[in-house]
């Protein structure tokens, strides 16, 4: 059976229905009136009952309680990574989804239901469990599935205070219209001259003491590779030791710029506003034998091929940045 | 003081909570109290790589916003329930009005029960959420 069949993916999704995410969670913290403190002022809640033990005594409650809609609060990680043992079931789950290109989320309901109110040294245990994920809809969004996880709040003596049915919904981020076959964008450079938005410069590359020859060289129009001043083999990105000798002796050689598409990819998602999507960025090796990254203009990305031949250009992005870039040979 | 059981009737509007304007500020101190750090809520730089115009208030900040117009009208009474759909998204500069009306009131098992029908509004017409809650009044 195909990886792209829908019933096989739909099937894959059905045998997440009823797992559990991952171990029960113990809150960090019992239920304390500083948090509720700080709960009441983001939510402007002056109500005396959460914060004022004399006015709390004398409320239906008879002491302080934490407002129900922090029921959830109580158990989040805040900045702690998840704990490292144990499946992750929700990273396996969006890992599925993502495969597929459902990679957009987005929070569609939250019910909950307080079986009492939670007072100061409560200790919380939450748990979570898919509880089911629909067929395949179609919405304003896009298409997706919606999953609904049930969250389960106990108390230090394993009763339940509350629960929480989250509904998601895990969507294909619509396209925004590829770019028309007979007008292809030339990235970087023409980016600039689209007038709806203005857009923020290309990110800068990573430069380093071992790396800026070859940047500094771009704004001069040369492609220049790294050559083992003892072994004499080319090298590239470059790095201060030879990987074959081990020499840190080096100098660099211009290269032709003329080499064949080794591989490529077509980024779509995530949109970065510097670029133009879709973006091809090739790996290209050059005629004189290293490979090298680069983006391919000047042919609709569903013309590219690998073996395709190319020739290196150079192209000023902005005052400060020239980068190569490499466009198809015409036959 | 609290609304009674008794002096409830259906179709009764409770009154109205408007939150001015949702500041940046709001969104930070909400990440806080609740432990959501999402950056989505609180980096523009972020947000805006994610395809965003800018950071967006969290569901769950206008669902507690919701929740005083419960707390404001009766007060300490137990809420039982509380359920949202979030409908748009709330962002920085917005005001939020939060509104509600009685549905129906019932006794069940000797409690008195008086269930809710919720709404967020940014704009008018603008429905950021749309939410029910039973609350168990004396």
């Amino acid at each position: 059976m195909s990886q792209d069949d829908p019933t096989e993916f739909q099937a894959r999704l059905k045998q997440f229905e009823g797992r559990e995410l991952g171990e029960p969670f113990v809150a960090r913290d019992p239920v304390n009136i500083p948090m509720i403190r700080h709960w009441c002022d983001a939510m402007s809640d002056a109500n005396p009952v959460y914060t004022d033990p004399q006015a709390a005594e004398g409320s239906v409650h008879g002491g302080i309680v934490a407002p129900p809609t922090m029921l959830q609060a109580w158990t989040m990680r805040g900045l702690k990574p998840p704990p490292t043992k144990g499946a992750d079931v929700q990273k396996e789950l969006w890992g599925v989804f993502d495969s597929r290109g459902y990679t957009s989320i987005v929070a569609v309901n939250c019910d909950q239901e307080y079986a009492r109110y939670l007072r100061p040294g409560d200790l919380l245990t939450h748990s979570v469990v898919i509880d089911s994920i629909s067929d395949e809809k179609k919405t304003a969004l896009g298409q997706g599935h919606f999953i609904s996880q049930l969250h389960t709040f106990r108390d230090q003596r394993g009763e339940t205070v509350g629960t929480m049915r989250f509904r998601l919904f895990r969507f294909k981020p619509p396209a925004k219209g590829d770019a028309p076959k007979e007008a292809p964008k030339e990235a970087p450079k023409d980016a600039s001259k689209d007038p709806s938005r203005p857009r923020p410069p290309r990110p800068r590359p990573g430069m380093t003491r071992d790396t800026e020859h070859f940047w500094a060289a771009l704004k001069e129009g040369k492609l220049l590779i790294q050559k083992c001043r003892s072994c004499g083999k080319l090298r590239h990105p470059p790095e201060p030791m030879c990987p074959h000798c081990n020499s840190l002796e080096w100098d660099t050689t211009l290269s032709k710029g003329r080499g064949r598409i080794y591989s490529f990819v077509v980024m779509h998602y995530p949109p970065i506003p510097a670029f133009d999507y879709p973006n091809p960025i090739a790996l290209v090796e050059l005629d004189e034998g290293v490979r090298i990254v680069s983006n391919v203009i000047g042919i609709p990305k569903d013309d590219i091929a690998i073996g395709m031949e190319v020739q290196c250009e150079f192209v000023a992005c902005d005052d400060d940045l020239t980068l190569h870039q490499f466009r198809p040979v015409a036959k | 003081m609290a609304v009674r059981y008794a002096d409830v009737k259906v179709g009764d509007e409770l009154p109205k909570y408007v939150h001015a304007k949702v500041t940046r500020t709001d969104l930070v101190k909400y990440a806080g109290a609740s432990g959501d750090y999402n950056p989505m809520h609180h980096d523009e730089g972020i947000a805006k790589m994610a395809g965003m115009p800018s950071v967006f208030a969290h569901g769950m900040f206008s669902m507690g916003l919701l929740s005083n117009v419960l707390v404001n009208w009766a007060g300490a009474a137990s809420v039982k329930m509380f359920d949202v759909q979030f409908r748009a998204i709330t962002w920085p500069d917005e005001p939020v009005t939060c509104t509600g009306k009685v549905a129906g009131k019932r006794e069940e098992g000797g409690q008195k029960l008086v269930d809710v029908e919720l709404l967020c509004e940014t704009k008018p017409g603008t429905k950021t959420i749309i939410g029910k809650a039973t609350l168990r009044l004396q």
